[in-house]
């Protein structure tokens, strides 16, 4: 009976004072009656209108399609050059480098996780476009189409080749980038792939001042290592890899038939091309299959192991949520060990929600980081498994071939193929004859 | 074939020229282009350090100038910086802008220049020495496998290193420690108007009884104050604590508990007021009546303009609000209690009718409104009191008509009894499981406090309708309650039925009110004149100290030591040892 | 021959399912993201009841002359010639200058209409987004000013600075054809 009479008081109450923090004004605005002033409005100018995105989708697919031609069947570098200073100055300049197709992974992975996020329809096409071409014609949309490649691509001056180790070990944080990036969009907390662009801000020409440091930096090693970005840390990248294994068309050195000539060895900047193999020895053979057989057996060991080390730095991970580093901060201003607030405890406590619900929501999240973690670090762990066993399959190869993962059609390689300056009418067949 | 070196370097030689002056269009650009970014990172910097450093001179001038507001020097000194950082940001701006023009123009011709010059240095394709391809590849997977191996193990390490960092469990309620201070801490101290709970209870019986303000024997120290005010002096550890204010001006003050000296003022801004109706107050009221609060991390102090300002311990102050300029008739005078981080506001103004009275609780971190509860009640000048009944933390209000007792977590009416009328200037005590509240003139009742609603009928366990004092508030030992008249008739009641024990008329006037130290009840009157009584069953004089300054504010008591405030010192008594 | 040929007829099966998959995979994602989608574009604005005037909107967008700026709602002004959010708190003299006004950038104009009311309008080229009007009129006067998004300004980026430092989650995503969340007007 107390308890019920507690109850109704207290809802009473909250009736009242609702009822006083809606406020009438304090200072009733006034009638101006001897200059009989009108009240003006304040202005409120209208974002960018939606027809200009769909014109960005459009471009991009015009782009999209007219990357593949040149790449696939024109082969030619100096249109390709064009067309990538183009998407530069377009996607790049003009729209500010947003929205980019990296970036969408994250719209759409939200889109799945949040019911009350949607996604605008440019960014779904922005992320579906260059996935789909990337089936039908390989990594077209990383050669001509993607602001971030060219850019790179424009600073390359000398290119230095890397040891093909480096660049295996190099690509692992690409993959591990995709896992967090996702895992952040799928807990509401942070889109990793937008704060960390190095090159929006030099196509905003500002931002912090940390960023354009890092994508000058990032630009400087790309005068020298080619596409560093693209190579080893872009997350749509890896998308594109695998996508691009299976796609219908390919990119190809020689335009006919390979005769290992070994003029293109040294033409990739970017180690996309791959030599031929010579018979391999039954050793060879042997060793190799026992070391597959160790591999596939240590997969799903890599996996749980992986698994097992994300969802265990959920403490961690999870302070990427505001939530949760709001509950922190509270928690340690209501022991005594924080002294003082800061601008997000204090806007809080003047919310006057409940702590202990604040508590409640942020251990929610550190739930979920706990369950994403598993499938971040299961993730990680699958894909050093399979890039072991990639390492360790013998595979036959008797001409030159661009990989189809790694190679972005920048069709640098063309030329140094003797077989492409016959097609262009640069040079006769050779015939055995001198 | 025949070798083509010699058609080769002509060619190199032929275009030598062009090539050259690729160069130099290179490094020119080069040099720019650092040139440029230099000068955009130095822009950067000194819109960071040196602006910071002009605002910071600023806001000091800002400040000084409430103090001299007619000093025209400074006057054309502040709107002449204040012109130059204004000026100096948008030229900032504006340079910034063309600079990364001009660096976007030097980059793209400086990677212009070079591509064109490395089409003169086109190299012949080159390939490795002919080696036994599949061990070439071989070697190559394996240290490819191994560099993978490494990034695992560097993963693998890095999430160790993280995982074993202490965390923050929310969830674990067991972990110690909390932001407010506890009981025993805070009965330790005297933090708010008549000490711990606001019973007047000292816990110190050390304190001395024997003091001459003429000679100075007896009295450690007396800091000048620089505002006068009648609130009463705060006690936390070795600090002290008082408000001070003037029309104008409204501060908060420091003193360090061994040396006397003021440690920091702060300064409680208040909003614009309109020029039209300067607010006035009784000059008996003064500005700063209300006693201050702390918990020993900051101290909160309102004004009798509605102002409320909150500062930490050293100083800095936390924020700031307004509650508007109180309705009451003497001047707003009603103390501040805490409860936790909640700093409770007795806001009564107005006529019952009105419903204009509030009780507020402001949280002490951030300043906000957390509650607020409408009080069916006229304006009043007692203080709340935050008292533990039973495991659970009151909150007592004694104001026309109403006696009324909150939970102070949520501001949640717990019970209310109808028994005051008039200028309700004496607070509410505590004692022997009873609430006591005095109405001047007319009676004291005694109510018990575990009731739940409206318990006019059924809580009250005695009146004692023999009239009671109008301004100071009463002292209980649990046994007996002693109420001391303005005009100095001191009473001593049971605290069983009311009845009195004994009354004497000591003939002078207080408006302290009266303190218990042990077993002697310590009476200061408006001369400074300190009367120490045996807090027995009849009058009996122990001691008769004179400080030599008139006094209105309750004192307080540390170990070993009395703080009074006078009318234009603060005096600290003590013996020195 | 015959052995090789299988193994490359079930590669290229496999690889031909896979892509198969893929393609149907993204399929699915476009029209899964198609079904919920909105038909605008979605752009971030400031919730001026959650607004703390924190003062991280001057400092945290991208660009450095921030896209947040202050809006005078003149419906609900006061008029007041002590406007809090023009004076300085304790300012001794209610005359524009340098020494009174709260805002650093002197972007609020007071221009005097009748006894004793005054017009207060801000001008965007000069305002940074810092607040401090926005606190003193809300502290003590009817919160007519307020910070919004401006959208002739704003890049609308896909994960905005300014909402990531906001310490009382005001920043939020609107429909792009109702881009502003004005205070309401109170009718009384």
């Amino acid at each position: 009976m107390i308890c019920l009479r507690k109850i109704l008081i207290g809802l009473a109450l909250s009736l009242i004072l609702s009822g006083i923090t809606s406020g009438a004004d304090r200072f009733p605005p006034p009638d101006f009656v001897d200059t009989e002033h009108v009240i003006p409005s304040p202005t409120v100018p209208g974002p960018r209108q939606d027809i200009y995105e769909y014109i960005d989708a459009a471009v991009l697919l015009a782009a999209l399609g007219l990357s593949s031609y040149l790449v696939i069947r024109k082969r030619s570098r100096r249109a390709l050059f064009l067309l990538m200073v183009f998407s530069l100055l377009y996607f790049g300049f003009w729209r500010k480098g947003c929205v980019c197709s990296i970036g969408a992974i994250q719209n759409i992975v939200l889109s799945v996780f949040d019911r009350e996020y949607t996604v605008p329809i440019v960014v779904v096409v922005f992320f579906l476009l260059p996935l789909i071409f990337t089936l039908f014609f390989g990594r077209t949309f990383c050669a001509a189409v993607c602001p971030l490649g060219a850019v790179q691509d424009l600073v390359l001056l000398r290119p230095v080749s890397l040891p093909s180790w480096a660049e295996s070990g190099l690509r692992l944080f690409a993959y591990v980038y995709l896992g967090a990036a996702v895992l952040l969009a799928a807990t509401g907390s942070a889109f990793l792939i937008c704060r960390y662009d190095p090159f929006v801000s030099i196509f905003r020409l500002s931002g912090s001042l940390n960023i354009l440091i890092l994508g000058g930096c990032l630009l400087l090693i790309g005068v020298f290592i080619g596409r560093p970005y693209c190579r080893f840390i872009c997350p749509y990248g890896v998308i594109l890899r695998q996508l691009s294994r299976l796609s219908k068309w390919r990119v190809t050195i020689t335009p006919d038939e390979c005769i290992q000539c070994r003029l293109c060895e040294d033409s990739c900047p970017f180690g996309a091309i791959r030599k031929p193999t010579t018979n391999w020895s039954p050793q060879d053979f042997s060793s190799g299959k026992k070391r597959l057989s160790f591999l596939l057996v240590l997969l799903p060991v890599l996996a749980l192991l992986g698994g097992w080390a994300g969802s265990s730095l959920s403490a961690v991970t999870s302070r990427a949520h505001e939530t949760v580093r709001l509950a922190e901060r509270i928690y340690l201003e209501e022991t005594g060990k924080a002294e003082e607030t800061t601008d997000a405890s204090a806007a809080f406590r003047a919310t006057g929600k409940e702590i202990t619900g604040l508590y409640e929501e942020a251990s929610n999240i550190r739930a979920r980081f706990w369950l994403g973690g598993w499938f971040f670090g299961g993730f990680v762990g699958l894909v050093i498994g399979f890039k072991l066993i990639g390492l360790s399959v013998r595979r036959q190869r008797t001409d030159y071939q661009a990989d189809r993962a790694s190679c972005i059609g920048c069709g640098r390689c063309f030329e140094y193929c003797p077989k492409e300056h016959v097609r262009l009418k640069n040079a006769k067949e050779a015939t055995d004859k001198c | 074939m025949k070798p083509r070196n010699n058609n080769t370097s002509e060619h190199v030689r032929a275009t030598g020229s062009w090539y050259r002056s690729a160069i130099a269009t290179a490094v020119i650009s080069a040099v720019f282009s650092v040139v440029v970014c230099a000068f955009i990172l130095l822009n950067h910097g000194r819109s960071r350090i040196v602006s910071t450093d002009e605002e910071l001179e600023l806001t000091n001038l800002r400040l000084e100038i409430k103090s001299r507001p007619d000093d025209e020097q400074l006057l054309s000194r502040i709107r002449q910086l204040d012109l130059q950082i204004r000026q100096q940001r948008m030229n900032g701006l504006d340079r910034s802008r063309k600079g990364s023009y001009l660096l976007l123009g030097g980059v793209v011709v400086l990677v212009i220049s070079l591509k064109y010059a490395g089409t003169f240095r086109k190299r012949m394709p080159t390939f490795s020495s002919g080696t036994d391809k599949s061990k070439e590849q071989i070697r190559e997977a394996r240290f490819a496998r191994w560099a993978i191996a490494a990034g695992a193990v560097i993963l693998g390490s890095g999430t160790l290193f993280l995982a074993i960092r202490p965390k923050i469990d929310f969830l674990d309620t067991s972990a110690a420690g909390t932001s407010w201070p506890s009981i025993e801490e805070i009965n330790k101290n005297w933090p708010c108007f008549r000490g711990p709970g606001g019973l007047g209870i000292s816990a110190y019986t050390n304190v001395p009884d024997n003091w001459d303000g003429k000679t100075g024997n007896g009295i450690l120290w007396k800091t000048k104050l620089p505002l006068p005010g009648n609130n009463s002096p705060v006690v936390w550890e070795d600090r002290i604590f008082l408000s001070g204010a003037d029309p104008n001006e409204r501060q908060v003050y420091c003193f360090d508990a061994i040396s006397g000296k003021i440690l920091w003022k702060g300064d409680v801004l208040g909003a614009p007021k309109s020029d039209d109706e300067p607010f006035e107050v009784m000059e008996d009221t003064g500005y700063a009546a209300p006693t201050v609060v702390t918990d020993g991390k900051r101290v909160c102090a309102i004004f009798a303009t509605g102002d409320v300002g909150c500062f930490d311990f050293n100083g800095k102050k936390l924020w700031e609000i307004n509650l508007g300029i109180p309705d009451s008739s003497y001047g707003y005078a009603s103390s501040l209690a805490m409860y936790r981080n909640l700093i409770l506001i007795q806001f009564d103004q107005g006529g019952a009718e009105d419903e204009k009275s509030e009780l507020i609780a402001v949280d002490g971190f951030s300043g906000r409104i957390v509650w607020k509860i409408k009080r069916p009640v006229g304006n009043s000048w007692s203080s709340p009191i935050v008292v533990s009944i039973e495991n659970q933390f009151q909150v007592i209000t004694s104001a026309d008509p109403w006696v009324i007792s909150y939970d102070p977590a949520a501001g949640a009416e717990l019970w209310r009894v109808n028994c005051m009328a008039g200028d309700i200037a004496p607070s509410p005590i505590y004692a022997n499981g009873l609430i006591f509240v005095i109405e001047p003139y007319s009676k004291l009742v005694a109510i018990r406090p575990d009731g739940r609603g409206d318990v006019t009928e059924t809580h009250i366990a005695w009146k004692m309708e023999e009239g009671g004092p109008d301004i100071c508030s009463p002292v209980s030992n649990g046994e007996f309650i002693f109420l001391l008249a303005t005009e100095g008739l001191l009473s001593c009641h049971k605290v069983a039925d009311g009845k009195r024990v004994w009354e004497h008329d000591i003939q002078e006037y207080f408006q302290a009110s009266p303190c218990l130290v042990g077993n002697k009840l310590y009476l200061l009157n408006e001369k400074g004149v300190m009367f120490v009584i045996e807090a027995g069953t009849e009058y009996k004089e122990s001691a008769k100290c004179e400080l030599g300054e008139d006094c209105h504010a309750s004192p307080a008591f540390a170990d070993g030591r009395i703080y009074v405030r006078g009318i234009e010192n603060l005096y600290c008594i003590g013996n020195s040892d | 021959m015959a052995k090789n040929n299988k193994i490359i007829n079930r590669r290229n099966f496999l690889r031909d399912g896979l892509w198969g998959g893929c393609l149907a995979a993204l399929g699915v994602v476009a029209g899964s993201a198609a079904r919920k989608n909105k038909k605008t574009d979605m752009v971030w604005q400031i919730d001026p009841y959650k607004c703390v005037a924190c003062e991280n909107c001057a400092t945290y967008c991208v660009l450095e002359d921030s896209a947040v700026k202050c809006v005078q709602l003149y419906a609900i002004c006061g008029y007041c010639d002590f406007c809090p959010g023009y004076f300085e708190l304790g300012a001794n003299v209610l005359e524009t200058g340098a020494e009174n006004e709260l805002c650093p950038t002197g972007a609020i104009k007071r221009t005097f209409v009748e006894d004793p009311y005054y017009e207060y309008t801000v001008d965007e080229s000069l305002c940074t987004g810092c607040a401090k009007c926005v606190k003193g009129c809300a502290a003590f006067g009817n919160g007519s000013l307020f910070l919004q998004v401006r959208h002739d300004r704003c890049l609308n980026c896909n994960e905005c600075s300014i909402a990531m430092a906001c310490p009382s989650g005001a920043f939020k995503r609107v429909p792009a054809d109702e881009p502003y969340l004005l205070k309401k007007v109170n009718q009384a």
